[in-house]
């Protein structure tokens, strides 16, 4: 719908570019994921490499729009979109640096869980793609956006058992738990902002009607 | 899809002697539906207990709830399935025996639990994925 009302060329430069930008972040996301299974911390290198990537795509979005692609009312929706989808490559940095500093292994059953969080963020990335482009493929962004919302239920659900067996563990010195609470607190709002991009899809396209 | 694609596998087990009160306290603070049941002894098999029994059960017929223990409301035996089963195999048990959870098994362990709310969220995470473009 996007690409048929404003299909300027100006315009599918940014739908390309967000779309880069969106794909990007399911790399870096499935980088971090395979980090975290294999207990990788040389890995996680590729998660800021990513993010930067991502940050120069960004600037460039931002740039063509206030160049003028879209019709003003659009523009400060697309913009806050990609912030958003911005703000979920810094909680995936964010907590990409963390674990660096984590201790050589955790007890199984949590890294269980944040290797679970990990790969319930990823779906949520590709889901997230997925939805936005319903925008230009008239699908039906409702179902994506629920889609989305179960994804963060589970990590919600998968969250509150995690803070009970962080509260009972063991941990040496001040610094090594205010990493691991640092860590879980990064991993699990990646979903949070991620369901926020996906209600922000549902105003740009309610906007364009 | 099989079973254990879309189970949980957080299982609390609580003893047969315990109080209803203790299995409401787990409930709430797990927020689960459903607890698994030790046996009472080495001829017993596991059971299981639900908000449901609870209530239809205990408060609906104004039992003690410190008083009432779990193993007079057990549900036995479980319903399990083998983690390969297809989901469409486990609806169409929960149909047949109108429950809204199977227990998965690997070999004679009990893994994950699935319930019907997983089924739905599973049923339609995979109709949103249906169709992309490529």
């Amino acid at each position: 719908m996007l690409n048929k009302v404003f299909g300027g060329g100006t315009e599918q430069r940014v739908i390309d570019n967000i779309k880069k930008h969106m794909r990007i972040l399911l790399s870096a996301s499935e980088c971090f994921k395979k980090g975290v299974e294999n207990w990788d911390k040389e890995q996680m290198y590729c998660v800021a490499d990513l993010e930067r990537e991502g940050d120069g795509i960004r600037r460039e979005i931002i740039s063509t729009i206030y160049e003028g692609a879209f019709l003003p009312f659009l523009r400060t929706n697309i913009c806050r979109y990609v912030e958003i989808v911005d703000e979920a490559f810094d909680a995936l940095k964010d907590a990409a640096l963390e674990f660096k500093h984590l201790g050589p292994k955790l007890d199984d059953d949590i890294t269980e869980d944040f290797i679970r969080i990990s790969d319930i963020n990823n779906q949520m990335c590709d889901m997230l793609i997925i939805a936005f482009e319903t925008l230009f493929n008239k699908g039906d962004l409702r179902e994506k956006t629920l889609a989305i919302r179960i994804y963060e239920k589970k990590i919600d659900d998968i969250k509150f058992d995690l803070i009970g067996k962080l509260r009972g563990k063991d941990v040496k010195d001040f610094w090594e738990g205010r990493i691991l609470s640092d860590f879980m607190s990064y991993l699990t709002h990646i979903s949070d902002v991620i369901e926020d991009a996906s209600d922000y899809l549902h105003i740009i396209n309610l906007s364009m009607r | 899809m099989k079973v254990d694609e879309i189970m949980t596998k957080k299982l609390e087990i609580l003893g047969a002697d315990a109080s209803i009160y203790d299995a409401i306290e787990r409930m709430i603070d797990k927020r689960i539906r459903s607890l698994l049941v030790k046996p009472g002894d080495a001829k017993d098999v596991y059971g299981v207990i639900t908000v449901r029994d609870i209530v239809y059960k205990v408060m609906a017929r104004n039992l003690d709830l410190n008083k009432t223990k779990v193993s007079e409301i057990v549900s036995k035996p479980l319903i399990c399935i083998d983690k390969g089963i297809d989901v469409e195999h486990a609806v169409s048990l929960m149909a047949k025996f109108n429950i809204t959870r199977l227990f998965i098994s690997e070999g004679k362990e009990i893994i994950g639990i699935v319930s019907l709310l997983d089924v739905m969220s599973a049923e339609l995470i995979k109709k949103a994925r249906e169709g992309r473009s490529a």
